[in-house]
């Protein structure tokens, strides 16, 4: 009776065009006030506990914010620059390189659609006018974004994290493989496409154009390196890692790139400037400019975007505690998980009514809110069923990643629709053959556990030695 | 008057944001630099956090920032999908309603046990008054939209579309190329 209340509510909620976060917070208030019989003061202190008990939930605002200064064109860029003077020269070698682009802005930013602009808004172009067919390059785009949320840091895994309170580290370190994977496979299938439709190759570039490339793009390289290098060394947790890449972003973006601020347009060096002197002003303009910026009003605006996308996630997150709170004190997801494993059903039987459960959801709403509902159901099942908490994490954010390319919902087909200025149906239909190996891709993950647990598992038992 | 409130509210919510981060980093610095910390730290950056939600909370339904479903209310016709959105504000009222009414009690409880805070020295209920002043807001921005929609200057909740943000943010940076006439 109580789970049927508290569901029919939430889903009247939502699909009355409630803002999820308020769906969540209904439906669960109305049940524990009227069914559960908790006191009123109860669901206070419950609110403000699920504000203020979760340290790990801050790396959501500061790598949203931590992106939002690197979500630049400027950044894009040089990321370009840096992936073609790599793989450029092989036969689709611009395609190969926007992917390889795309994994690295992923790297830099923990969401899909705004890897798929950033790249995208350039690359489509530039393909089509070397002699690449539209759709394909589209195609291509749309699919490399969505590792956006696979690649890590990812605003995803970390609601994963938050939602199964699983560790948002490990989650990190599994993702990293099986991104690194299907960035590989999208690059393997445009090179034999490549092969049998004679698409162009570009010259290979010369060793100083590729380090002067990689010196341009080493601003938004370093950063992955510090993520990545204090997470997996278990020097500072995500969140304090996230906390370090926003400033290191802000000074990049302000200082670095001159991509907004005081600083933008202003050269580093201007044409028959000597060195000594262009340090001394240098140095002198960042020591006034960065200070500055927190007035700018461009740097203004990025921060207030972050602001926005940060508090909108938290208020969804503590929404969906009280949520979760309810489901396990009914202890729904335990009659759920024992109904279904009452059933018969092998583990291998589950993990396909999850992932076409996932499918069906990811069609319809927001990767964070689909986990934040779902994760605390399955969570349950999946570990009497023996699943690494890890890996259930992986599959399913892989799963958001096909919702992000499946109409009607799908962000990244919005996206390059309004890059390409074609229509929806249009970009459905150069995404599908691409959809094809994800959800390749994603029954390999599924039952291959390795592929996620092998680089959490080396790491822990590096650590332990 | 009204535009210096708003922009006192994105200003005060923007500068909740920098000042957890930069807590955090001090934090950070602390700890591998001097190789000390305060314990205190950690609990004034969660607490910041909470203030900085429930005030973007109200600032979000103004401003369109919160995320939701309207694929389903958009294929109603225009006069019942007004009136979907009235019940659903409703809801949103009562909700807002409940919590403000548990938040206060809750208070109340702790102004008068007058339990401080773990490792600050303050009043807890003065650190977790955010919950009343949040959930006030959000009721009076709903009580705003309801109006709204009852006078028929808008037909639902507005609800942020992510995938244009991202198209108006590159579309300052590389021209926009537009196939004319593909209706495909």
């Amino acid at each position: 009776m109580i789970t049927a209340v508290l569901f029919i509510l939430l889903f009247l909620g939502i699909f009355m065009g409630m803002p999820i976060a308020i769906a969540l917070g209904f439906s669960s208030i109305v049940t524990i006030y009227y069914l559960s019989g908790d006191s009123i003061a109860s669901m206070g202190l419950k609110f403000i506990e699920n504000l203020t008990d979760h340290y790990t939930l801050l790396a959501i605002p500061f790598f949203v914010l931590s992106s939002a200064f690197l979500s630049t064109g400027g950044v894009a860029k040089r990321l370009i620059r840096f992936a073609n003077a790599g793989v450029g020269h092989i036969r689709g070698g611009l395609a190969m390189a926007s992917v390889l682009a795309c994994m690295l802005f992923a790297a830099v930013s923990g969401s899909s659609p705004a890897t798929v602009a950033a790249i995208g808004s350039i690359v489509i172009a530039g393909m089509v006018k070397t002699g690449y067919p539209e759709e394909f390059a589209a195609g291509v785009i749309s699919n490399a974004g969505t590792l956006g949320i696979l690649i890590p840091p990812s605003i995803v895994m970390l609601v994963y994290a938050a939602a199964t309170e699983v560790s948002a580290a490990r989650m990190f370190m599994a993702g990293f493989i099986p991104g690194i994977m299907m960035g590989s496979i999208l690059m393997l299938a445009i090179y034999i496409y490549a092969r049998i439709k004679g698409l162009p190759a570009q010259e290979r570039v010369s060793a100083r154009e590729f380090f002067s490339a990689a010196f341009s793009a080493s601003g938004g390289i370093i950063l992955i390196v510090i993520i990545l290098g204090a997470i997996y060394g278990g020097i500072a947790s995500p969140t304090e890692a996230a906390a370090v890449s926003t400033i290191y972003a802000f000074i990049i973006a302000v200082a670095g790139y001159r991509d907004m601020g005081p600083l933008k347009e202003i050269p580093w060096r201007y044409e028959g400037e000597n060195a000594g002197s262009a340090i001394v002003r240098n140095t002198w303009q960042i020591m006034v400019g960065i200070p500055k910026a927190f007035f700018a009003p461009d740097v203004q605006k990025v921060v207030l975007d972050g602001a926005k996308v940060s508090f909108m996630l938290l208020f969804i997150i503590a929404n969906a505690m009280l949520f979760a709170h309810v489901l396990t004190s009914e202890r729904i997801p335990h009659v759920i998980a024992e109904a279904i494993t009452g059933l018969g059903l092998p583990a291998w039987g589950f993990l396909i009514i999850m992932n076409l459960l996932l499918l069906a959801a990811g069609n319809f709403m927001e990767p964070s809110a689909i986990l934040l509902i779902m994760a605390p159901i399955l969570f349950p099942i999946g570990l009497q069923y023996g699943i690494d908490p890890i890996h259930l994490g992986i599959i399913m954010v892989v799963n958001m990643e096909i919702g992000m390319i499946t109409p009607p919902v799908g962000l990244n087909l919005f996206v390059t629709a309004g890059i390409t200025g074609r229509s929806i149906v249009w970009v459905v239909k150069a995404c599908l053959p691409w959809l094809s190996l994800l959800l390749l891709f994603l029954i390999m993950v599924t039952y291959i556990p390795q592929i996620s647990l092998f680089l959490p598992e080396l790491i822990d038992s590096l650590r332990t030695r | 008057m009204r535009h210096y409130v708003e922009r006192l509210e994105e200003g005060l919510i923007s500068l909740l944001l920098v000042i957890m981060t930069m807590l955090v980093f001090v934090e950070v610095v602390m700890r591998f630099v001097f190789n000390s910390g305060f314990l205190w730290l950690q609990e004034l950056t969660l607490l910041t956090s909470a203030w900085f939600v429930l005030l973007g909370a109200s600032y979000g339904v103004r401003v369109g920032a919160h995320i939701g479903v309207d694929a389903l209310v958009r294929l109603l016709p225009p006069n019942i999908h007004r009136l979907v959105s009235i019940a659903a504000v409703g809801m949103c009222l009562f909700y807002c309603g409940l919590l403000f009414a548990g938040s206060w009690v809750y208070l109340e409880k702790m102004k008068k046990i007058g339990l401080e805070l773990e490792d600050l020295p303050y009043q807890k209920w003065v650190a977790h008054s955010i919950l009343v002043v949040g959930f006030g807001l959000l009721f009076i921005r709903f009580l705003q939209l309801l109006w709204k929609i009852i006078k028929g200057e808008s037909i639902g909740f507005q609800l942020a579309d992510e995938a244009k943000e991202v198209l108006e943010e590159i579309a300052h940076i590389e021209p926009v190329k537009k196939n004319e006439g593909d209706g495909r």
